[in-house]
């Protein structure tokens, strides 16, 4: 028989808008014309393709979902899906779109003043300013609560001393979102700050020798009595609930993202195996090679439905924090093993830059670990269904 | 100058190969049912040429075409891509016109719209490959055309177009109103923005029908028809390989010439 495409198994254009899908074909076209060609080569070369930024940014994608302020305002599906094809060239790519619009803008955008957002999220948005967030530490992951970078009020200054560890894009920065304590004991101390590049006393040494995010800049925040002016204090941000609000969006970014990544690692696994033959026939012929290829269409289909279905939810104003859990631990994880499933259909070719799997195998292993890792978020859902804490 | 841009919504032509079907007895190229047909490739051209005149000169663009109700998405994308405004052409008894009868629906719609300097199109079809629609309205609003252009100026109300010949091209002046078909060595269309995309959503496609448009019924669709398909296949090719033989690369040259002579290929 005829062979069906994934999306119209599900049907899954159904569920969207004309603009929506106008949007995700758009971006699909950009991702498979201008990044696929060359993500490879970038990811060998531990190199982040910075001349598309500007494109990126005359797209409308950095902080798509912010209203006003030269963004563009879309609703959440639309953001998802945005997100979802960028993933589908590479972690690295919708990581450095999610900082800049879900992580930093949106910290400007939710907590920062008038002044604040007016001078930088246009700026941000035509990609002219690029940002970074700024919350992991050496000794301060999972639990960032415990961080130790401080910000000392002096005169009409702050003064930030500490480092920040793990930080997308703050090599590359012009301007950074620091989180910091203004009592070093104290988490409910904790504020944003604005921090720009030519600040004495900010440096951003990358990240070398990673084997995930190759084509991603990762890098340190070292303050060493960084003094910057008092109005760069986010006036609305208070204690960690400020941060976590921003890792929400970014997070129900993720769940969309790495379904991108699912279904470029399906997509290439499906091509190989029906071209690829053993004994005889195509490998896709078989019945363990269907069955990978089975589980991981049902997995893609599922959470693309959870994905739809929460995104309604956001725009609704009716996500809650659990949700976004659910669906990044569960995507993050069913892309994980999609990834691998992929990869050894494409036997010995699947550790080869040449396809795909390998490199979103290695990218999806940071992307468990970021935006809460797949242990927090289930303690986050135990802690829910049992209202017991387990952290 | 206010441009008017002719679309067609054609099956994906970067779809695969296998997925390609037609009707025989209908005498139909049908759209493989997975995938959304698209905007014609030089009808793209043509739009992203119109946005560049208007980005340097003002005025209007206003994209038509003749289709189904899913023709609306490839108005709404070039809507997005920066095209002011979008009408749709539609009625029962548009269904399986040719070229003739096309051009005359167009070009009734484009004396309805009335206010234009110059029309665009693109140079050719990708599902028929005709390159007759054009000309066709062309012919019908009594105005002069120039096919195939890789570049197009506006100077005044004096429209500067370089014309692709076989080798090399010429450059035409074209004074007052003139229908004008665009190739793809022309531009490198745009893609739709996301505020594109937001503000085309909102706007409304007016859906111009036969008595919209005040058309004659004998001359649009099947009835309007000067040519008939009389038949539609998809030819069969057979492959065969032949390995010609040789001690040195130079000998095996030799003797695949003399082999392709033999075949009276050369
Ligand atoms: C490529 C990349 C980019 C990143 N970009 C950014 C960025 O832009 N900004 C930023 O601020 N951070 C960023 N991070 C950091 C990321 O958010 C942290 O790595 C993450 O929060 C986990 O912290 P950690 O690495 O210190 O691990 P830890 O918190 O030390 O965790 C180690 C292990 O212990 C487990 N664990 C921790 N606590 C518990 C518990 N209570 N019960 C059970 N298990 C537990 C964890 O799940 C994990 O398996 C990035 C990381 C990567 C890899």
């Amino acid at each position: 028989m005829e062979p069906i495409a994934l999306d119209q198994l599900t049907d899954i254009d159904s569920m969207l808008t004309d603009d929506e899908r106008l949007t995700r074909d758009t971006v699909r076209q950009f991702v498979a014309e201008k990044y696929l060609p060359i993500v490879g080569e970038h990811f060998e070369a531990h190199t982040f393709p910075d001349h598309l930024v500007s494109e990126i940014a005359g797209l409308g994608l950095l902080g798509a979902s912010i209203k006003g302020y030269g963004c563009a305002g879309v609703n959440a599906v639309t953001y998802g899906l945005i997100l979802q094809e960028l993933e589908y060239g590479d972690s690295g790519l919708r990581s450095f779109v999610s900082v800049q619009g879900s992580l930093a803008m949106y910290a400007i955008y939710r907590f920062g003043s008038e002044a604040q957002r007016q001078h930088w999220l246009p700026r941000m948005a035509r990609g002219e300013a690029i940002s970074c967030f700024g919350l992991t530490e050496p000794d301060s992951g999972s639990d960032p609560g415990a961080m130790r970078t401080t910000a000392r009020p002096d005169g009409d200054a702050y003064v930030l001393n500490g480092s920040k560890m793990w930080i997308t894009n703050s090599p590359v920065c012009d301007v950074a979102v620091v989180w910091a304590k203004l009592a070093a004991d104290d988490h409910q101390t904790v504020r944003g700050f604005l921090v720009e590049r030519d600040t004495p006393g900010f440096d951003t040494p990358s990240i070398l020798r990673k084997m995930s995010m190759r084509a991603s800049h990762t890098g340190e925040i070292v303050l060493s009595d960084c003094r910057i002016p008092k109005e760069n204090l986010l006036p609305a941000s208070r204690g960690l609930g400020s941060p976590l609000a921003c890792l929400n969006q970014a997070r129900f970014g993720v769940s969309w993202g790495v379904m991108g990544a699912a279904r470029a690692c399906f997509d290439s696994a499906l091509d190989y195996s029906r071209s690829r033959v053993q004994f005889g026939v195509p490998i896709g012929s078989k019945q363990l090679i269907q069955e990978h290829l089975v589980d991981m269409a049902v997995e893609i289909a599922k959470g693309q439905l959870m994905n739809v279905h929460f995104a309604r939810l956001k725009d609704e104003g009716r996500l809650t924090p659990y949700q976004v859990s659910m669906a990044k631990k569960n995507n993050v994880r069913q892309a994980l093993a999609i990834a691998r499933k992929a990869r050894s259909i494409h036997g010995a070719s699947g550790i080869s830059l040449e396809h795909a799997p390998i490199r979103h195998l290695l990218n999806l292993e940071s992307v468990y670990t970021y935006e809460g890792t797949d242990e927090i978020h289930t303690l986050v859902l135990g802690r829910a269904l049992t209202g017991l804490d387990a952290f | 100058m206010d441009i008017i841009v002719t679309l067609k919504q054609v099956p994906d032509p970067e779809a695969p190969k296998e997925t390609f079907r037609i009707d025989e007895s209908g005498m139909k190229i049908l759209n493989p049912p997975n995938i959304d047909p698209v905007i014609n490739g030089y009808d793209e051209n043509a739009i992203e040429a119109a946005l560049q005149l208007k980005e340097a000169a003002g005025g209007k663009v206003v994209a038509v075409s003749m289709g189904e109700t899913g023709a609306t998405r490839a108005l709404k994308q070039a809507m997005a891509m920066g095209v002011d405004e979008g009408i749709l052409l539609q009625d029962e008894s548009f269904a399986d016109a040719d070229a003739a009868s096309t051009a005359y629906v167009l070009a009734r719609a484009i004396e309805k719209i009335g206010s234009y300097g110059l029309i665009l199109c693109g140079r050719q079809a990708s599902d028929w490959d005709q390159s007759q629609v054009p000309s066709g309205i062309a012919e019908l609003l009594g105005l002069p055309s120039v096919t195939a252009v890789q570049k197009v100026a506006l100077q005044g109300d004096t429209v500067r177009v370089e014309r692709i010949l076989e080798d090399g091209y010429e450059v035409l002046d074209i004074h007052g109103p003139c229908v004008v078909t665009v190739s793809n060595e022309a531009n490198k269309p745009r893609y739709p923005t996301l505020k594109g995309i937001m503000t085309a959503g909102k706007k409304q496609i007016p859906v111009w029908d036969a008595a919209e448009l005040g058309v004659d019924a004998a001359q649009v669709g099947s009835a309007g028809a000067l040519t008939r398909v009389s038949k539609l296949y998809v030819p069969s090719f057979d492959g065969d390989c032949e390995f010609i033989a040789g001690e040195t690369p130079e000998e095996m040259g030799a003797n695949l010439a003399l082999r392709l002579r033999e075949l009276k290929i050369i």
